[in-house]
């Protein structure tokens, strides 16, 4: 395992690895190449067979929503989700920083797949160097003619634009990503339409992450039976993996899906093991919406079914945090009711009302003020919000119950020990002061 | 049709409309903020889920569906089953109630909503009577937003139905959503107030004590007011509208849902004119003059003194010389009743209808549409019953005239005797009408204020306001639409249609239905007037 190569992350690390000089040295656009001499069809059917899953969150095959578009449409939109705002994630960031011309690549493969036209780029309004990274790659890419008219000397054309959101974690979700793109309030839309048949500016649209639309060059130069030969049959590929927390090497690394969370935070050549020797408390490993690992689930694999065995929602972005032992969980508790109680779009209810809600209770218990039933009322209440049980219209609230129900239930005991060891009349006071 | 079962019912209902609106109609109480019949469809308030019967995918029996579905969201099709009352159904009604009212300020005592708000209705029906939260409650802030209307941000659901209005249908877009979660405020952009001639509608479709009139604001407790079908006056579009008032005084106007003519909404002209109703500068009793005497007589004893000071007139001078000036503004039973009286003593009198008045331009909205997608159109012709009177008129057939050339005709001395009513909520009298007077020998003036013509009236009689009087007002596109009368006349004064009905020689109570019965026999125009169906009870 030790022997595999990287390949989305195989410039980082090369000098002038952004040039599409030294792009092209290593072989790159000659995948897009190959592409625009085969159908779209093709194109599509290869990335389908690759079983490329969407590497967003979600973990839908790429090239089945490629699928969905309508057979008769005139015109079909592409969009970059690049609004990377899961907390502790950052390998689209990496990718677009170190190699902004696979992105590029995988975009005209993938547009051209889905006949699309026009290719916007969504990129989060904190990316300010990715975004002068990127737009000087497309200019580039304009220049040398592998964007705009006529790319590669075929009669395919495609316009590429940077859209830079305003800071709303919701616009990562699809239909929220649309609308901020024409330019209203980024409010998830209610499907169906779905996007596929009626999306951006009312047309059949495909909104595509960064990192996967980074492996459909591979795919395409190398075959999808190179694909599906990396990792479980179910989660084909090769895979960015964000390791923060107190370890000894943060990173963004790539690997198989193959690899466990234990293995993420020790091999050397990822985490590095512990700082200073810290004994790991917990692990959120997907990003913060997926769930929270304990110490004793560190043999979990970082592929897309794994993680349901542990009572995650998924795979997520593969971005881990490590909570070493000398952190209060209550503060844990906190910070994660706050992020999606600031977060929360407002539209839905539940979601709006309930994540405010449970930002309240845990500031309070972080306040040394919470009383045990609480815990009930937080659980409570993120059972009652969320897309799966047809609460919500999208997925956010699912995203905020998951760690903040996983946390709670899996530690439960030390949570109740800290509010047991609390002052008595603590709680009692504490409400009478904030009412 | 397609037919729907919804808690073991079989429900018929319209194709094409949502199980919600389905549900509504065949009687349901399906708790809804979002969902607005007349906006578009956001599915976000999340009250009105339910349970669906969908196909298992691995079985292909028919289940429950894991998932609630809201309802307004979900078109009807023939054979779908759902249900309301199920536990899950219920379980969701239940939170939402508490979510809506987590930071609620729970201010009803000085809330003007009170008494017809859903956060009221629906938690007292599907909430819960506590809430859980112990921690200090969110505070959004009060706000202006426009010279009528004010925000309560605190006590607002977010089911953003006014920013879909300023969108969808005054096409003005005052109205946006700021900040994000539970700090979402609605709000109006810097500078640009919610200033629309359609902007009252906002305060009438927020189904909380959000949005509020200036104008009710604290005015009234809205379970001491009585609600009365009625006509709005104020152009020929004819809105449904509704004259809420308690002891017999007029507190607002709200629009009725009529498909034919306003579908849900009001102009803030027509939502504003009824304070000229309660003006104290009103004629309130009659009065006759002989030579240099004037008298003030009792109403019983009028019809005789008209009917022999007219006859008198037509025996001297011949009945060529009488006129009648009917007002648009008069129902059609009264131009009818008037008519007939008229005709009877002076067979040969001439009918006139009397100046329409004409301000701007028609209005179409949502702004910049052309007529045919217009949603709402507010007419430059600012009176109701141009073509009800004109009907009238011109079916009795005989001499008749267009307002301007009787004034000319009345100049060169062809008229002496003349019944002109007025009942213009505005001064209608211009300078050149005004020199007319002088011509008659008789002249009674009917009108609700005074005007130049009275100086030289033998006799002046008080009319009612629309809403003291009953009958029915035929709007621009021909439509006849009868109003009930809301409040009684000011002391003294007595209404138009009794009056009319005891001078035409009838006896008995008028009654708006009854005369127009006997207006069909020989207008067959008149023979149905349009009511619009009720809404469903629990649709708002």
């Amino acid at each position: 395992m030790a022997s595999f190569e990287p390949v989305l992350l195989r410039n980082l690390g090369v000098e002038n690895s952004r040039s599409v000089r030294v792009y092209e040295s290593r072989g790159g656009y000659q995948a897009a190449r190959k592409a625009l001499k085969m159908t779209p069809d093709e194109v599509v059917e290869e990335v389908k067979k690759a079983n490329l899953r969407g590497r967003g969150g979600a973990g839908f095959p790429a090239g089945v929503k490629w699928t969905f578009l309508p057979k008769d449409r005139t015109r079909t939109l592409l969009c970059v989700n690049a609004d990377e705002s899961e907390p502790p994630t950052f390998n689209n960031r990496v990718l677009m920083e170190s190699d902004p011309h696979q992105l590029i690549e995988g975009t005209i493969i993938a547009a051209y797949a889905t006949r699309a036209q026009i290719a916007y780029v969504y990129m989060r309004v904190e990316f300010h160097e990715q975004f002068h990274i990127l737009q000087r790659a497309i200019d580039e890419a304009y220049a040398a003619g592998y964007l705009g008219e006529k790319i590669f000397g075929t009669d395919y054309c495609l316009e590429c634009y940077v859209h830079r959101g305003a800071g709303a974690y919701v616009c990562g979700e699809e239909t929220g990503l649309i609308e901020s793109l024409e330019g209203k309030r980024g409010w998830p839309r209610i499907k169906p339409p779905f996007p596929a048949v009626e999306g951006l500016f009312r047309r059949p649209t495909v909104v595509n992450n960064v990192e996967t639309l980074c492996c459909v060059p591979h795919i395409i130069e190398r075959g999808a039976n190179w694909f599906t030969s990396i990792g479980p049959p179910h989660s084909t590929g090769p895979k960015l993996f964000c390791i923060s927390g107190p370890v000894n090497r943060p990173g963004c690394y790539e690997s198989p899906m193959t690899i466990t969370v234990r293995e993420l935070i020790e091999r050397e050549d990822m985490g590095g093991g512990m700082l200073k020797g810290k004994r790991v408390k917990a692990v959120l490993p997907g990003g913060a919406s997926m769930g929270v690992l304990t110490a004793a689930e560190l043999d979990m694999k970082m592929d897309f079914e794994d993680p349901r065995k542990y009572g995650l929602l998924g795979l997520g972005t593969a971005a881990a945090v490590v909570v070493d032992e000398s952190v209060d969980l209550r503060g844990v508790l906190r910070n994660l009711t706050r992020f999606y109680g600031t977060e929360s779009c407002g539209q839905c209810t539940q979601c709006r009302e309930g994540t405010a809600w449970m930002y309240k209770i845990a500031t309070r218990i972080a306040m040394d003020a919470g009383r045990l039933e609480d815990l009930d009322i937080i659980l409570e209440t993120s059972r009652n919000m969320g897309m799966m049980p047809g609460l919500s219209i999208c997925g956010l609230p699912d995203g905020a119950t998951y760690p903040i129900e996983t946390l709670i239930k899996k530690f439960r005991g030390e949570l109740e020990a800290a509010i047991r060891a609390q002052p008595p009349d603590r709680a009692e006071r504490v409400l009478k002061v904030l009412n | 049709m397609p037919k729907i079962t919804i808690d073991n019912k079989e429900v018929e209902c319209r194709a094409g409309i949502p199980v919600l609106q389905a549900a509504l109609e065949a009687g349901w109480d399906v708790p809804h903020y979002c969902y607005h019949p007349g906006l578009s469809i956001v599915a976000s308030c999340r009250l009105c889920l339910m349970e669906m019967m969908m196909p298992d995918p691995k079985t292909k029996e028919m289940v429950w569906s894991p998932k609630l579905a809201p309802s307004c969201q979900t078109p009807v099709r023939d054979g779908l089953v759902v249900r309301f009352d199920s536990d899950r159904v219920r379980h969701n009604q239940d939170i939402c109630m508490e979510f809506f009212l987590l930071n609620h300020p729970l201010d009803c005592p000085v809330c003007d909503q009170a008494g017809e708000c859903y956060l009221q209705d629906y938690s007292y029906k599907f909430g819960r009577p506590y809430s859980r939260m112990m921690d200090q409650k969110l505070v959004n802030p009060k706000k202006d937003i426009g010279p009528r209307t004010l925000l309560y941000q605190d006590r607002c659901v977010m089911c953003s139905r006014c920013v879909r209005f300023t969108d969808e249908i005054s096409g003005t877009n005052e109205l946006c959503l700021v900040n994000r979660g539970s700090r979402t405020e609605i709000d109006v952009f810097p500078g640009k107030p919610l200033d629309n001639p359609l902007q009252g509608n906002v305060v009438d479709i927020c189904p909380v004590g959000s949005l509020l009139d200036k104008d009710f604001l604290f005015k009234r407790r809205v379970w001491e007011l009585t609600g009365t079908p009625s006509v709005c006056p104020t152009c020929a579009t004819g809105c449904s509208i509704r004259i809420d008032h308690a002891d017999n005084t007029i507190y607002r106007l709200k629009p009725r849902h009529n498909p034919k003519v306003n579908q849900w909404w009001i102009c803030d002209e027509g939502r504003f004119n009824f304070k000229y109703v309660q003006d104290a500068k009103r004629i309130a009793a009659p009065l006759v003059r002989r030579g240099s005497e004037t008298s003030c007589p009792d109403w019983n004893d009028l019809p005789q003194i008209i009917r022999f000071r007219l006859e008198e007139h037509v025996r001297e001078k011949g009945d060529q010389t009488v006129a009648a000036v009917f007002s648009p503004f008069m129902a059609c039973e009264e131009a009818w009743l008037l008519a007939r009286f008229i005709r009877s003593v002076a067979p040969q009198a001439t009918l006139v209808l009397g100046p329409i008045p004409m301000v701007g331009e028609d209005q179409r909205f949502p702004v910049g549409t052309t007529n045919g997608d217009a949603k709402f159109t507010i007419l430059r012709e600012k009176c109701p019953n141009r073509r009800g009177v004109g009907l009238v008129l011109t079916s009795l057939g005989g001499p008749s005239l267009e307002f301007e050339p009787f004034v000319e005709q009345c100049k060169k001395g062809a008229f002496s005797a003349a019944w002109i009513v007025g009942g213009y909520p505005t001064p209608w009298v211009s300078k050149d009408t005004a020199k007319i007077a002088e011509g008659f020998e008789f002249l009674i003036v009917q009108d609700i204020f005074e005007n130049e013509l009275m100086a030289g009236a033998a006799i002046i009689l008080p009319a009612c306001a629309w809403t003291e009087r009953e009958g029915s007002f035929m709007n621009a596109a021909g439509i006849l639409q009868p109003f009930d009368r809301a409040i009684t006349p000011p002391e003294g004064a007595k209404r138009d249609g009794q009056f009319l009905f005891d001078m035409a020689g009838y006896s008995g109570l008028y009654m708006g239905d009854r005369v127009r019965a006997m207006m069909a026999a020989d207008i067959p125009g008149f023979a149905e007037a349009y009511v619009p169906p009720p809404e469903p009870p629990f649709a708002h």
